[in-house]
């Protein structure tokens, strides 16, 4: 097998070096990514550390870095500005500030919310969270993801060294995608990797007796986001959670480990393809007839909000944002 | 040094393109769900499979691990059946061979065979003054409208009935009214000529017995009934990882490749180990009865070999080409055989990496795989493609 040249996306290459040197795919600060947590004065040391990995603060930015590159490249997307990143970077001057610009103030708050609300919610149900706050770095999962062997070996170690220093035992992960790459791939990387993951679902699950019931009219339909489904094998348990809270579900016709993929994935290299994967399934969801469509993933939130038709009346929202409703009641 | 930036140039145009195309989301959704209604129903009524699935898991990957002494042993039992076995190392020797078998201004029937499509088959023998026709139904259109396969068992699968008479009409100098019935019809009157005047039928095979040198080859149209036992020469081009040790493990792969194929039960299994045969005066075996007189394997490594090496990789070999996969995979969904490069989808990346193409032509189908892993959940061999996807980004990314 030929070695290719590795002339790769410039997309690509801005994601990767801003995890290396900044600790997330879109050099924020880390004060900004924990800003949600200011209020709960959260301690840095405990048995529980909860982990946001940024995922969900950081979305509505990375939709925004993927329109400004579908739109500068106007020929073929991404793919005919192959000349480098740092030319791109230098040419075109993108930068983590206009990206920030460019996002909506209601869409930072809320995806910076979702943090706040798994926070308080796994605390209402008698967890006791210690978190890194602006020192936690991003888990590098697109690192692993995306083939850049190299970075991640090195940027899984600093990410351990900062887990390491909360002395927690068990880390709670809010994306799937942090527990996959915590649970398979740290502990090929990192000798001394002693913690237990978990979700946030997992928790919640343990405690979902104790949730507050929902009252609501409408009608949901669960979205399993893949990596739960596949490979934390995390299923049933959304039903049984929706369950407790008194909540009908209604099933896509693929569902569980059977479910289709939002089309995120690909979201970065090939927008279109992913927008189209991410409509259809928004439309197999619709066919149920639900009003509200629930996933427990970022990358699905904000995959299927974007594959979602304008004049469409179904809400997305992720299980957090649904659960932690039975406590504002 | 390769540059990706016009294998990716070229093929996002074509993604982004196939994406918006109403036939293909058309075809392939309603293809889909008829994959998985059929295979749900055959399920249902031979409930053994997924043990038998698991068996013959068991048999592939110990085929693999043994490859090169299965591969000497088919050879021999296809010599002692009177046939001519051989070894091409790689694509170039496995034309030169089929090409010296056949020589030049002959006629050819030819089966549906993906590795025919990694070697681009046709194309060279045609070069070298042949007539060359595929009979596969799929395949045919294809010729006619000089396109490459969209799915491995469906090749004309994004092709609407419509576009099939147009083409028909054109090639036939007839009226063909777009009536499926009607164009099957003229298809057939067409190529049974072919086949009765045909000099040499080719056909790839879906398993071989190594034991006995049997060729298995399942269908539904008969066409490779035809293409395979009329012309006096018939030539298989089959890869190595097909070769199991025994007949009788040969069938169980059969049966599980058909079942995931959505054959439901498949119209033919022809099983062939070598030329046609009579004892029937003085009981003395004279070969070249009523079929071919003589019958010539090629075993084709083209890589396959390398990736048997890799631990990573090897478990690719494993693929029975049923399909499943494909109608399985989102993107393919939208896109069909746009998400490949000969071999598709996920599946294909791998393939495309090792044998058909290299990393180069393998890189943007390696990034386009969302690695959602569905494909998984329906492979009858349950092959790991997203982890083996994650290792060529890795090559990829980091050489």
């Amino acid at each position: 097998m030929m070695a290719a040249e590795t002339k790769l996306p410039p997309v690509l290459e801005i994601i990767r070096g801003n995890i290396v040197k900044h600790g997330n795919p879109l050099a924020m600060k880390g004060s900004e990514v924990a800003a949600w947590a200011n209020a709960l004065k959260l301690p840095e040391h405990g048995d529980l550390l909860f982990y946001t990995g940024g995922e969900y603060q950081l979305l509505p930015f990375i939709d925004s870095l993927v329109s400004t590159m579908t739109h500068m490249d106007q020929g073929s997307k991404v793919f005919s500005l192959m000349m480098g990143a740092r030319n791109i970077i230098n040419k075109t001057g993108i930068n983590a500030e206009k990206i920030y610009a460019s996002v909506l103030a209601k869409d930072r708050e809320r995806f910076n919310s979702i943090s706040y609300k798994a926070a308080i919610i796994l605390q209402k149900l008698g967890y006791d969270l210690c978190y890194a706050g602006k020192k936690e770095l991003y888990s590098g999962a697109l690192l692993s993801e995306l083939g850049f062997c190299e970075d991640m070996e090195s940027y899984a170690l600093k990410v351990a060294e900062v887990l390491k220093q909360s002395r927690a035992k068990t880390i709670v992960c809010l994306s799937p995608h942090a527990a996959e790459v915590f649970k398979f791939v740290y502990p090929k990387l990192v000798k001394d990797f002693p913690f237990e993951i978990r979700t946030f679902v997992d928790l919640v699950w343990e405690k979902r007796h104790r949730l507050p019931a929902i009252k609501t009219d409408k009608t949901v339909v669960v979205h399993d986001s893949c990596r739960l489904a596949r490979e934390l094998e995390i299923t049933e348990e959304l039903r049984d959670i929706l369950q407790s809270v008194g909540v009908p579900v209604r099933e896509a016709m693929s569902n569980r480990q059977w479910t289709t993929c939002c089309g995120g994935p690909n979201k970065l290299l090939f927008p279109d393809v992913s927008h189209t994967v991410a409509t259809r399934r928004v439309e197999e969801l619709e066919e149920t007839g639900a009003d509200l469509i629930l996933t427990s993933c970022p990358y699905c939130l904000s995959a299927l909000q974007g594959g979602q038709g304008k004049d469409t009346k179904t809400v997305i929202e992720d299980l957090i944002e649904f659960l932690f409703r039975g406590f504002e009641a | 040094m390769a540059d990706l930036q016009k294998e990716f140039n070229d093929y996002t145009k074509n993604l982004n393109k196939a994406s918006k195309d109403e036939n293909i989301k058309k075809a392939i959704t309603r293809a889909v769900k008829s994959y998985r209604e059929t295979t749900a129903e055959t399920l249902d009524r031979f409930p053994h499979t997924p043990e038998m699935a698991e068996e013959v898991r068991g048999i592939k990957s110990n085929s693999i691990a043994h490859n090169s002494e299965l591969l000497k042993q088919a050879m021999d039992s296809v010599e002692r059946n009177k046939g001519k076995a051989f070894y091409a190392k790689d694509k170039q020797e496995a034309l030169e061979m089929t090409a010296k078998i056949i020589g030049t201004g002959k006629t050819i029937v030819k089966g549906k065979s993906m590795l025919g499509e990694e070697l681009s088959l046709r194309e060279y023998l045609e070069e070298k003054g042949n007539e060359v026709w595929e009979t596969d139904l799929g395949e045919f259109i294809l010729q006619l409208n000089h396109e490459k396969p969209m799915h491995i068992l469906s090749p004309s699968i994004h092709v609407p009935r419509e576009k099939v008479a147009e083409l028909f009409t054109k090639f036939f100098n007839k009226e063909v009214p777009p009536d499926i019935a009607q164009e099957v019809a003229v298809v057939r009157d067409f190529l049974r000529e072919k086949y009765f005047t045909a000099d040499v039928g080719i056909s790839g095979a879906n398993v071989v017995a190594a034991d006995t040198g049997a060729m298995v080859i399942i269908e539904n149209e008969g066409n490779v009934r035809l293409s395979t036992g009329a012309p006096p020469v018939h030539i298989v081009l089959v890869g190595i990882e097909k070769i199991v040790p025994t007949f009788q493990e040969a069938m169980k792969v059969t049966e599980v490749t058909w079942r995931y194929a959505q054959y439901g039960v498949p119209g033919y299994v022809n099983i062939i180990s070598g030329p046609s045969k009579t004892g029937d005066i003085e009981k003395v075996t004279t070969y070249g009865a009523h079929g071919p007189k003589e019958f010539y394997v090629i075993f084709v490594d083209n890589g396959r070999s390398d990736m048997a090496k890799e631990e990573k990789f090897s478990e690719a070999l494993h693929c029975l080409r049923c399909g499943g996969c494909m109608y399985e995979c989102p993107v393919f969904q939208v896109t069909a055989g746009h998400f490949g490069h000969v071999y598709m989808s996920g599946i294909g990346a791998v393939w495309t990496a090792f044998v058909a193409g290299g990393l180069e032509k393998a890189a943007p189908l390696v990034f386009t795989c969302l690695r959602c892993g569905r494909c998984v959940e329906r492979c009858p061999m349950k092959i790991n493609v997203p982890s083996m996807i994650q290792k060529l980004r890795e090559r990829v990314v980091c050489g």
